[in-house]
């Protein structure tokens, strides 16, 4: 991927080869500036690759679909919409009935807990209120990829840490893929069941881990060993990019 | 503890404290002609105005003057919404309409538009015409622009969302475009509900025969300050009613926007 032309040409990412299976969850960490959200947002289609393919069941990508939801750190809520409207607007964009629209959205608010803020505008709520609420306008649609951009960055970390909890336990439930984009290492390994570690400059791979073990809801992974070692290399692996960097 | 009363008080009278400057302003206003430090020939006293507007209030004489006013601004203000929020929106949107209008905007812009009033009167006529046309225009200079820039500035994370969620071409304009840009579309409208007032009553100082300018210009026409000042005063608390109005009602309709004041 170049953003540019000629000598201002910038190598955004290069040699990304990757596959992802069904119901997996990715996590893709890496220093600022690895591209690692431009590869989320070629997934997505709201790029174009100069060079290579991005393909779905075999189909190559060739824009915004509603089987790929997303999830920004911020602005992903429309602010004229309630809670409510917000959480329909795909459904109603696909023309479901009233009726069927109207369970599914108190489906989804009672998925993340915002009973009682159905008429609230995003203004009037928290940053992780906020970030509920776009999980579940994004979940509302029945995306098969759930495209996530460090979408609990901006988040105190008492918050974060439960919303990693939440989304771990709609994973689970649900069918979901998802391809989570993070700068925390911590949150790469308690969530992703597998780690795409990125380097920067140009943004390629540079390894993918995969977990495996477990992570059950709580915070007793927390203390094994297991976690704490692959927690510990990705830790170092990711450093090593930031020093590159830096040099 | 005295501050953080003082400060509830501030609040409790916060409505009689924001008149308070106007109070001091008209009675030192009156004082000076009171004891003659201000001379009647050079300006009548305020009572004396407020007599004035209370019979011009009276009389009814106003009333048809209001009237014809507040059609001629509502008709050239009217038309400039709706004319202004389409051009900024195109502007926004199509680049070969935002290189067409851009120039000439940037010279109608500083042009005082009651100066343009001869011309628009050679053009159409001394009538009603005239003075709604060039009140459009001038009210439509703050609102293509603010419209152009609310339209221009939408967060493009709002539109991929959009997209993502299966909004598509022309819809995005009306699902998120406008929408976005509604704050930004609001505030051009509030400049141009007072550039309204401002040139209506220029236009009605040429030429014609009702109207709240007329009225002003016919009152000093014939030296009879105190009325002249009345019609400006009750202008003004005219022009202030309808900003109050204005934002109050955006308040009401755009609840999910946090308004600055």
């Amino acid at each position: 991927m170049r953003y540019g032309e000629g000598f201002d040409a910038v190598v955004a990412l290069e040699r990304i080869d990757l596959a992802v299976d069904r119901h997996e969850f990715v996590s893709i960490v890496g220093p600022s500036g690895c591209g690692k959200s431009t590869l989320l947002y070629l997934v997505g289609g709201f790029l174009r690759p100069t060079a290579g393919e991005i393909r779905l069941h075999d189909r190559p990508i060739e824009g915004p679909g509603r089987d790929r939801g997303i999830v920004f750190q911020r602005y992903s809520l429309f602010p004229w919409l309630t809670v409510r409207d917000n959480i329909a607007y795909g459904l109603r964009e696909l023309g479901v009935a009233r009726g069927e629209c109207d369970r599914i959205v108190a489906d989804h608010v009672r998925l993340v807990h915002l009973e009682g803020f159905e008429r609230r505008y995003p203004r009037e709520l928290s940053g992780g209120m906020q970030q509920r609420v776009a999980i579940a306008q994004t979940l509302a649609c029945n995306p098969e990829i759930l495209l996530m951009d460090e979408p609990f960055g901006a988040l105190d970390a008492q918050t974060r840490r439960i919303l990693q909890d939440e989304l771990r336990r709609i994973w689970r439930r649900g069918s979901q893929t998802v391809l989570f984009v993070t700068h925390d290492v911590e949150e790469a390994v308690a969530l992703g069941t597998r780690i795409v570690v990125m380097a920067a400059r140009p943004g390629r791979i540079k390894e993918v881990l995969t977990r495996g073990f477990d992570v059950d809801d709580g915070d007793e992974f927390e203390s094994n060993p297991a976690f704490v070692a692959l927690k510990l290399h990705v830790w170092r692996s990711v450093k090593e990019e930031v020093d590159a960097a830096r040099a | 503890m005295t501050n953080r009363s003082g400060n509830a008080l501030l609040t409790r009278f916060s409505g009689l404290l924001r008149l308070l400057p106007l109070l001091i302003v008209f009675a030192v206003w009156q004082v000076a002609s009171t004891v003659g430090a201000l001379p009647k020939w050079l300006m009548p006293s305020f009572f004396a105005v407020i007599a004035s507007l209370a019979d011009l209030v009276k009389s009814g004489e106003i009333v048809p003057h209001t009237i014809a006013s507040l059609a001629r601004a509502g008709a050239g203000f009217a038309i400039a919404v709706v004319a202004g929020i389409l051009i900024g929106v195109l502007m926004a949107r199509v680049r070969a309409v935002q290189l067409a209008m851009e120039p000439i905007l940037m010279l109608i812009y500083p042009v005082p538009k009651p100066a343009l009033i001869p011309l628009f009167m050679v053009w159409l006529g001394i009538g009603n015409f005239s003075k709604i046309s060039v009140i459009a225009l001038a009210c439509l200079v703050p609102i293509v622009i603010a419209t152009f820039n609310g339209a221009r500035s939408v967060d493009p994370m709002l539109l991929w969302s959009a997209r993502a969620r299966g909004t598509s071409g022309r819809r995005l304009l009306w699902r998120v475009v406008i929408p976005s840009a509604l704050p930004q579309i609001a505030a051009g409208v509030r400049t141009a509900i007072a550039i309204a007032i401002i040139v209506l009553v220029s236009s009605e100082f040429i030429s014609s025969d009702s109207g709240l300018g007329y009225l002003i210009f016919s009152y000093g026409g014939v030296g009879a300050e105190d009325a002249m000042l009345a019609v400006v005063l009750y202008l003004a608390v005219l022009g202030y009613v309808f900003d109050r109005l204005y934002v109050a009602s955006l308040r009401k309709a755009m609840a999910w926007h946090a308004f600055a004041h």
